[in-house]
């Protein structure tokens, strides 16, 4: 996967890109206003990323909480409903806590620092090949064999249809 | 902006009594440059009539991504239909005072034909002109490939068009400084780590070089996209900015890669013949093994991904706000997916 530009800088020039290249030329009044909910819808999603996947932990740990807490208070009482709270509270309340996920700006960091760390690699691999060296061939197989599936899965899932798009 | 083109072209058309323009619009398609046709009518004179024109205009600097001459381009065409039967526009002008129409600029006419070449592959309404028309096209290849270098370029303008020390003056020595270009450009291009692929590839082309073969003009830009066709003939072969003195397996290996990324099947064509490469070898004899086509795919979009991804590197910095260089991440992917595929990386798919 790349690193850069980020997931939010895409959607960020795509929101410029509607505001410069599409919405001076849209004449139609509903189209205008459908460029600008993609804009606003967009805007969103980028406010989403970022805190998405900690806040949907954060969260579920809060109702395991809150589950168990809610049962505990109606610990005197009798009856169906109360009966249905504590086995709620058993059951999904008592499930462990997920774990807090990594901070994706550290991941991205970490990325950035090995993906360099083998680019540097290949120099260094360079001069022993120019010099004669058999094993850093095997050595550039192995780093090789490891970027494979990388490229293979970031084509797949960032994936570019239909040709070069705006040429004929 | 009509005012400036009718002008500009009055020193073009010296006895005209008037010049009148008509539907300047910009076209959509050629990443480089801002195209726009339109038509003018020349009143008197021996020109007096109906002309066809397209205004072929620079980007801003910073948002170029190929740094290329009008002026360089204007003398390349106007020495090609001089001294070739390529088929090529007229170039009427070159505008180097970027005050004229904001960007330096140049004014060439507009040919006739299809530019919709995938017309011509897959379920396309012209699939019947495919063979014809990439013979031609073929052929035309072969003359730009086979034409005097001191004819076309006296005076040495494409020897290092983009004057980052490139020496044409040997085989030998063109590939050496080619490859000091790309290597040493890789940081000014990495705009994230993992193109390291590229690295990787400017690397291995050093330490492979391969048989060779005189140098020749090379269009620059052979690619699917870049030719017009009509009852099939091609009728211009365009996009002439990166020109230069090269290889010539470098066009067919740019063209080999955009085949794969367009979806069409020039490569393939004309299938009498055994495909492009085979017809090509047997004009020219030179007998280009496949692993040297592959080699030079590798090569050729070299030339092209460094300044390609050097402009995609500054978008990503900001430094300018571009859209389309944005696109560029997600269109040149699979080129990287080719390149691992080239370099023989273990388990690419077949």
């Amino acid at each position: 996967m790349i690193t850069s530009p980020t997931i939010d800088d895409m959607l960020e020039g795509v929101i410029l890109a509607v505001e410069t290249d599409i919405l001076p030329h849209l004449a139609d009044a509903k189209a205008q206003a459908s460029a600008q909910m993609m804009q606003s819808l967009l805007q969103g999603v980028r406010q989403l990323l970022p805190v998405y996947e900690s806040s949907l932990v954060e969260e579920h740990n809060a109702m395991n909480a809150a589950l168990r807490d809610a049962a505990a208070a109606l610990a005197d009482v009798s009856g169906p409903e109360a009966d249905r709270m504590r086995e709620r509270a058993a059951s999904l309340g008592a499930a462990d806590d997920l774990p807090a996920p990594a901070d994706p700006e550290q991941t991205r960091l970490a990325h950035v620092a090995r993906a360099t760390a083998v680019r540097d690699c290949l120099y260094d691999l360079d001069v022993m090949q120019r010099a004669g060296i058999q094993a850093a061939d095997e050595s550039l197989t192995i780093l090789r064999a490891m970027l494979t599936p990388q490229y293979l899965h970031y084509m797949a899932t960032f994936p570019m249809q239909g040709g070069m798009l705006g040429r004929g | 902006m009509d005012e400036q083109l009718a002008s500009t072209l009055a020193s073009v058309f010296i006895d005209a009594e008037g010049i009148h323009v008509r539907g300047l619009a910009a076209l959509p398609g050629g990443f480089s440059r801002e195209t726009f046709a339109f038509d003018i009518e020349v009143q008197g004179g021996e020109h007096a009539g109906e002309l066809p024109m397209i205004l072929r205009k620079d980007p801003p600097a910073a948002v170029a991504i190929l740094e290329t001459s009008r002026l360089v381009e204007h003398n390349l065409l106007e020495s090609l239909r001089a001294n070739t039967s390529i088929p090529i526009s007229r170039s009427y002008c070159a505008e180097m005072n970027p005050d004229v129409f904001g960007e330096r600029a140049m004014i060439i006419q507009r040919m006739p034909g299809n530019g919709q070449t995938s017309d011509l592959f897959h379920d396309g309404p012209d699939t019947d002109q495919v063979d014809d028309v990439v013979r031609h096209l073929c052929e035309i290849m072969v003359e730009l490939h086979e034409t005097s270098i001191d004819t076309i370029d006296p005076h040495g303008e494409l020897a290092d068009p983009r004057g980052v020390g490139i020496d044409a003056s040997s085989w030998d020595a063109y590939m050496d400084t080619t490859f000091e270009y790309y290597i040493d450009s890789y940081p000014t291009l990495e705009f994230d780590p993992m193109m390291l692929t590229l690295l990787d590839s400017f690397l291995s082309l050093r330490r492979n070089k391969p048989r060779p073969v005189p140098l020749s003009i090379v269009h620059g830009d052979f690619n699917p996209a870049n030719f017009l066709y009509e009852d099939g003939k091609v009728t211009a072969l365009i996009d002439w900015e990166n020109t230069r003195i090269g290889d010539p397996r470098e066009d067919l290996g740019w063209m080999a890669l955009m085949d794969v990324l367009s979806n069409s099947q020039v490569m393939s064509h004309p299938v009498d013949e055994g495909g492009f490469l085979a017809y090509y070898n047997k004009l020219r004899g030179l007998d280009i093994t496949p692993e040297e086509l592959g080699y030079f795919t590798l090569f050729g979009t070299a030339n092209i991904a460094v300044p390609v991804n050097a402009a995609i590197a500054r978008r990503t910095r900001k430094e300018h706000m571009e859209f389309l260089h944005l696109y560029l991440v997600q269109s040149q992917a699979p080129a990287l997916m080719s390149f691992i595929s080239l370099l023989d990386y273990p388990g690419v798919p077949a």
